[in-house]
């Protein structure tokens, strides 16, 4: 019997559902609901951790990010035109920075800052207290990943462009600045928010600075809850509110992406 | 390499004046001693198989390609002089690319003010008077909102000439102006050029319009193998080739 091209499609499509759905039905009866709900949703938990798990854990989950985001990205377009520069030195000291900071756990350079910089300096500390140490970090880190995208992005940027900017009288820096690099921005969003949203999970790692009630972020609240309450439930609570964090910003730059790809 | 050393005394009035000219792109030289002029208010067309070097010598003129060895005098300045300001040398010659380079990210309006705000430091409303003056000028007025990526090929290419006629250049370099359009938009964006010969801008245009070099240019100049081939009224050349690869060469394309 001759199916068309079409029906063979629609069919194999329809299996292929079907079978997911099975799946899903086979996973849901297995499970068990009762002790589930009893150890990650307990509704009491959950209401016990608002509203400090909104007004501190996630503001300072998303003001470390924020500021190591910011400064990283900063970092990262200087390290970018310094690897893309004539001048040798730079690209070399640019190179050994990129590949150092890429190399490391953000872990390692946490505890090089909070515990090294005392010990190298004696009386000295990072300034900014735990802002100011998650930023260094986070913007180090992130900075290195950057460059190297950023550095990409200009590349990708036609040679005419620069050339048109020349022939009006723009020097090599101006044509940069208001030429090059915003185009290079368009052709990174993506990349540049997937390195924002791991910045975000990133940023759990301030735990190892010790914290405060005040300067909590979600990931140490959780736990603290968790050890309180020998329950799973503030695991799920702070999942949720990672996702408040990363989902609006996905969505956000699908539209920037969306609003760029008019004026291409 | 080369012993070339039929110097001559710059022609201080000509707009462009290139003297015993060498452009190597590594071993491979593309420009083996040009000697040529552009007088003020003069169309010179130069002409040639792709390779011949023409668009490297024009690129050589505003030093968006640094040269080997010769000199370059524009306006009676030498550019190719070490010490010189490339960015304001730059700003008086308006360039024409054959893909347009339009900036994709700006609108219209914005293609043809960013320069003269950045460069010659007009403020908002004058920069924008100028840009909708030259905007008119090639026909698109009504387009200053639009971005080059709604635009067609011949829109493009006639923003691109009025954004370099926004800094008052005092001489226009075309590249291949119109090899990059469909056969049906090439009309527009000549007759704009037409225009801008008649009010007597000085023009340098590397092109494969013989029509275009025919009717409007005052000199044509045939370049093969890096040099100039030949030289000389348009019309003359057109129909009477002295040299055999002049004649090779138009026998193909006319």
């Amino acid at each position: 019997m001759a199916m068309s091209r079409r029906r063979r499609a629609q069919v194999s499509r329809g299996i292929q559902y079907g079978i997911l759905a099975i799946l899903a039905v086979v996973v849901a009866l297995a499970a068990d609901w009762t002790s589930l709900a009893e150890n990650f949703a307990d509704p009491e938990i959950v209401a016990g951790m608002f509203p400090e798990v909104l007004s501190t854990a996630l503001k300072n989950t998303a003001l470390y990010t924020a500021c190591g985001f910011i400064f990283g990205l900063g970092l990262g377009v200087v390290l970018a035109l310094m690897r893309l520069s004539p001048v040798g030195p730079y690209r070399w000291l640019a190179t050994t920075f990129i590949e150092f900071f890429r190399g490391l756990p953000a872990l390692v350079v946490f505890i090089a800052l909070s515990v090294g910089v005392p010990t190298a300096f004696p009386g000295r500390e990072v300034p900014g207290d735990t802002l100011g140490i998650a930023t260094l970090a986070l913007g180090l880190v992130g900075g290195a990943y950057m460059a190297e995208t950023i550095r990409a992005g200009i590349q990708a940027v036609p040679k005419g462009q620069m050339e048109a900017a020349r022939s009006l009288g723009m020097s090599q820096s101006r044509a940069m600045v208001s030429i090059v690099v915003p185009q290079a921005f368009r052709i990174i969003l993506p990349p540049l928010t997937n390195e924002l949203i791991l910045l975000t999970k990133d940023s759990s790692l301030v735990y190892l600075l010790g914290y405060t009630t005040a300067s909590i972020e979600l990931t140490s609240f959780g736990r603290e809850v968790l050890n309180q309450e020998k329950s799973m439930t503030p695991l799920i609570v702070i999942s949720f509110c990672y996702l408040l964090i990363t989902v609006p910003l996905s969505i956000i730059v699908r539209r920037m992406e969306a609003r760029a790809g008019k004026a291409r | 390499m080369t012993d070339h050393t039929v110097t001559r005394e710059a022609r201080r009035d000509a707009a462009i004046d290139v003297l015993d000219l060498h452009k190597y792109f590594g071993d491979n030289e593309v420009l083996k001693g040009i000697d040529f002029h552009v007088d003020n208010g003069e169309v010179v067309c130069v002409i040639g198989p792709s390779g011949s070097g023409k668009s490297t010598l024009l690129r050589c003129v505003n030093l968006l390609e640094e040269p080997t060895s010769g000199q370059i005098f524009v306006e009676g300045i030498e550019i190719t002089d070490p010490d010189i300001d490339v960015d304001a040398v730059r700003s008086r010659i308006g360039m024409v690319f054959q893909q347009f380079n339009l900036f994709p990210h700006l609108s219209v309006l914005r293609n043809l003010t960013i320069a003269q705000q950045k460069v010659r430091k007009r403020d908002k409303g004058d920069s924008e008077e100028v840009a909708r003056r030259n905007l008119d000028r090639v026909g698109l007025a009504e387009k200053e909102d639009a971005y080059p990526a709604h635009l067609s090929g011949g829109q493009m290419q006639r923003v691109a000439i009025a954004r370099a006629l926004s800094m008052d250049p005092d001489m226009m370099l075309f590249d291949e102006p119109t090899s990059a359009l469909d056969p049906e938009l090439v009309g527009d964006v000549l007759a704009v050029m037409k225009d801008l010969a008649s009010e007597g801008m000085t023009m340098m245009v590397v092109t494969h319009e013989m029509g275009f070099a025919r009717e409007v240019g005052d000199k044509l100049v045939f370049m093969d193998g890096g040099i100039i081939v030949e030289e000389g009224l348009p019309a003359e050349v057109l129909a009477n080739p002295r040299h055999e690869r002049t004649q090779e060469f138009l026998a193909k394309v006319l």
